[in-house]
């Protein structure tokens, strides 16, 4: 693909690829390609059967999540250098759990994740490398969840969980 | 007999009937004279006219949870050991007026108060409520505000102080330091014998009431009398509480020993022990408005870090359980409080001892806290 | 602590617990859904020229026969002559407050507590970490640094409320970032119209580059989330002696006489309501402490 040597730059930009070797890069890169989104269009929606990890390199990317009579609710934005739909390294689920929209206008790295787990499995070190990393994230994003669930700013009346 | 000149520091005895007059002549200088007294059943610190009025020949018999009034086999006046009052309640009021509103023509003005001057002679003073005297002193008068009501009640009192020769069954202030004997902070210091008192005299004040009194020369009998009573008292302490130097230290370093769990499972969070306790000062306000809404006052009540409502606010109530409450009253009273005013908020009078329903003894649970405890 | 932003003036008297000072409501500003912001003017004009405050202040606020509350100053502490309340309607006074309109009066006693350190912290960066109304003791500060923005380093705020309606002076926030300020900010739950981030305030400092020998925080929000912006500045080597947070207790006196807003040895009305995090350390993680 075209996309490689610019690729390999973003890669080597990014905290979340050191400690890959440039062979492992390189073929990470072999089933990436770059994506730009414009503001307002989605990148995918809940109940997508698409099977691709996300980094972001600009712009902000909402997780939403849709309510009837409500709308969509935004329950995270991921910023650059954040992961979007890092349920596709895990052999479990298998479609979209929420929608991914581009607040601004987007540009994000996307994997093939069938690629990336064939490769995760043959190459155990690397395996090992993308897991630690992907289990950051959740580890981060569940933090970031759990204080959302406290509803910290909720008037006291309200407040679900009681002090 | 020669002529007894008295001045600052004499000490002179007097035969016990001759006290009533020290009392009139406070009386005449417009105090009014408080002291021990029997009423209902129980000793309370209420106006004295005289010695007919003390509570002569009764001693208290004292454990966690428990006070009885029994005869004593002598005819002094003072061996009884203090009830639940203490002094606290004539110089901070259980209930007094802050301010007073009324509305005229849309304006909120501000309403003279009752005036409430009141001169007290406190009679029969013991070592530890002087030393709870000079402890709230420290909290309610100070550099940064004062509260006016304390002061302007603290600035007209006369002490009547008097070492106690007898302490009771849950006292330990020697261990604290503030007893069983007077050293300063008087107007007169009285020390009973079995014939006589003898007096002190620690002021200008003491001194005019100890004007025209007819006074003999202490004696060495007497002399030695006072001392090996003074002795006697240090040793017959009911309660001890050992290394008080350490015990600031010791509460603040372990905050989560499984101790309060234990407390709690007992401690009623009654609030008696704040309300007897000399030093407590924890107020809450209340503002109350007529029907009409034409006049509003505030009032500042006595208030107890036990009240569940003292810590609740918007959002929670940051103590909710008696364990959390009940630490931090005695982290305050025997930790924190030194780093606020310089000195412990107790002063080993035994009052939560002997008050608290549950018979929780504060000396007892600090040792049991020492036991496994951190650094 | 400095003095020189402490000044004489108070609309107070030694004394404990005396009658307020009167003052009228000039304005109402509504911030958002149960918060405005109450603007008040002593009547007395001797004492609307001559008070004072500091930022991080607090004024107790009293309506006749419902009480007081302790609201902090959320205006610009060079232009006392109307002092900014922004509140918080919870309670039984500040919901009575909530029904006043302006030419009405409440009364004031104050300022109290202890101020944010901007006089001790020149020459620092600042990162300011606010939650839901939490900006609004740090909005004078904010005023301050713009007014002296020369004297301190670079100056972050990040801020988050629980949604887009719920965030305090937005219309600030460019004015702000125009004085060279960084304002960063994120909501628990976005909408359809929210172009911001997402998040919690403490994930807000992934975005930062902190050097932690010169940062200073100052933080104010609801306790956990100051607990995990005290954790996340602690991770980054920040020294607890320039942490700074804003606590919050039932208060009654204001004055530190009645006892209700201590926390261990500190009454929050007269060492606080800033401490820095090296005094709260020994017992911040106790729990019902």
């Amino acid at each position: 693909m075209g996309d490689k040597p610019v690729l390999l730059d973003i890669f080597h930009a990014i905290p979340w690829f050191q400690q890959l070797s440039e062979d492992h890069l390189g073929l990470l890169a072999d089933f990436s390609h770059l994506v730009e989104i414009p503001q307002g269009k989605d990148l995918f929606k809940e109940g997508d059967k698409e099977d691709f990890l996300y980094v972001v390199v600009n712009g902000r990317i909402a997780i939403e999540i849709f309510f009837p009579g409500r709308g969509r609710i935004s329950i995270y934005t991921a910023e650059p250098m954040d992961v979007v739909g890092w349920s596709s390294v895990t052999p479990v689920v298998r479609q979209r759990t929420a929608s991914a929209r581009a607040v601004l206008d987007s540009r994000l790295i996307a994997m093939d994740a069938q690629a990336l787990r064939r490769l995760c499995e043959g190459d155990c070190a690397l395996g090992c490398v993308v897991m630690r990393r992907i289990a950051n994230v959740v580890a981060q994003r569940l933090l970031v969840t759990r204080l959302q669930l406290l509803d910290l700013f909720a008037n006291p009346g309200e407040q679900k969980i009681h002090a | 007999m020669p002529e007894i000149k008295l001045h600052l520091g004499s000490q002179v005895a007097i035969r016990k009937p001759v006290l009533d007059q020290v009392l009139g002549h406070l009386e005449k200088a417009g105090y009014q004279t408080i002291g021990p007294c029997i009423k209902d059943a129980a000793l309370v610190y209420a106006p004295i006219g005289g010695l007919q009025d003390l509570p002569q020949g009764l001693i208290s018999e004292q454990s966690g949870g428990s006070y009885r009034i029994k005869p004593s086999n002598n005819a002094r006046y003072f061996d009884i050991t203090p009830g639940a009052q203490s002094w606290k309640q004539f110089l901070f009021p259980p209930r007094s007026e802050s301010f007073k509103l009324m509305k005229e023509n849309g304006h909120w003005l501000e309403e003279g108060l009752s005036e409430d001057l009141p001169r007290y002679a406190f009679i029969g003073v013991r070592p530890c409520e002087l030393a709870a005297i000079a402890v709230q002193d420290k909290v309610f008068i100070r550099s940064d505000f004062t509260d006016p009501i304390y002061k302007h009640r603290r600035e007209r009192i006369f002490i009547l102080a008097l070492d106690c020769l007898h302490p009771g069954d849950t006292c330990f202030c020697a261990s604290m330091g503030t007893g069983p004997t007077v050293e300063s902070g008087f107007d007169i210091k009285l020390t009973e014998l079995d014939d006589v008192f003898l007096l002190e005299v620690g002021s200008p004040a003491g001194l005019e009431a100890m004007q025209d009194l007819s006074v003999e020369a202490v004696d060495s009998r007497w002399l030695q009398a006072s001392a090996a009573g003074r002795k006697a008292a240090a040793n017959s302490m009911g309660r001890v509480l050992s290394d008080v130097a350490s015990i600031p230290d010791l509460l603040i370093n372990n905050l989560e020993h499984p101790r309060w769990k234990e407390i709690a499972a007992r401690c009623l969070s009654c609030t008696n022990c704040t309300q007897v306790c000399p030093t407590c000062f924890c107020w809450d306000v209340e503002d109350a408005t007529s029907l009409g809404g034409k006049n509003t006052m505030r009032t500042r009540v006595w208030d107890s870090c036990f009240n569940p409502a003292y810590s609740a606010q918007a959002g929670g109530n940051i103590r909710p359980n008696t364990a959390s409450r009940y630490r931090q009253w005695l982290t305050h009273k025997m930790s924190t409080w030194r780093q606020q005013f310089g000195v412990l908020g107790c002063v080993g009078c035994g009052r939560c001892i002997t008050w608290c329903p549950a018979g929780i003894d504060i000396t007892e649970e600090i040792e049991a806290i020492r036991v496994d405890a951190k650094e | 602590m400095s003095d020189i932003l402490l000044a004489p003036a108070k609309a107070t008297r030694e004394d404990v617990l005396i009658a307020p000072l009167w003052a009228e409501i000039v304005e109402i500003t509504p911030e958002a859904e149960g918060v405005s912001t109450f603007w008040l003017a002593f009547k007395d004009k001797a004492l609307a020229a001559s008070y004072r405050f500091a930022p991080g202040q607090f004024n107790m606020v009293y309506l006749p026969g419902y009480g007081e509350a302790a609201i902090s100053i959320s205006s610009h502490p060079a232009k006392p002559e109307r002092i900014g309340h922004t509140i918080r309607f919870v309670g039984n006074v500040t919901n009575a407050i909530s029904r006043l309109r302006p030419g009405d009066t409440l009364g004031l006693r104050g300022p109290f507590g202890m101020p944010w350190p901007i006089a001790d912290i020149k020459g620092r960066d600042v990162i300011i970490a606010a939650g839901g109304i939490g900006l609004a003791p740090l909005r004078p500060a904010i005023y301050h640094i713009i007014e002296n923005r020369a004297d301190y380093g670079k100056v972050t705020i990040i801020y988050g409320a629980r949604a887009p309606g719920d965030l305090l002076y937005p219309r600030e926030y460019d004015a702000w970032r125009k004085k060279g300020l960084e304002v960063l900010v994120t909501v628990d739950r976005g909408d359809e119209n929210w172009a911001g981030q997402v998040g919690v305030v403490p994930i807000l400092f992934y975005n930062l580059r902190v050097r932690p020998e010169n940062s200073v925080i100052l933080t104010c929000g609801p306790e956990i989330m100051m607990r995990f912006v005290v954790f996340e500045s602690l991770a980054r080597r920040v020294s607890q002696e320039h942490i700074f947070v804003s606590l919050e207790r039932n208060m009654k006196c204001g004055q530190g006489f009645c006892g209700h807003c201590q926390i261990g040895p500190y009454f929050i009305c007269k060492e606080g309501p800033v401490f820095h995090f090296g005094q709260l350390a020994p017992f911040f993680n106790v729990e019902n402490f």
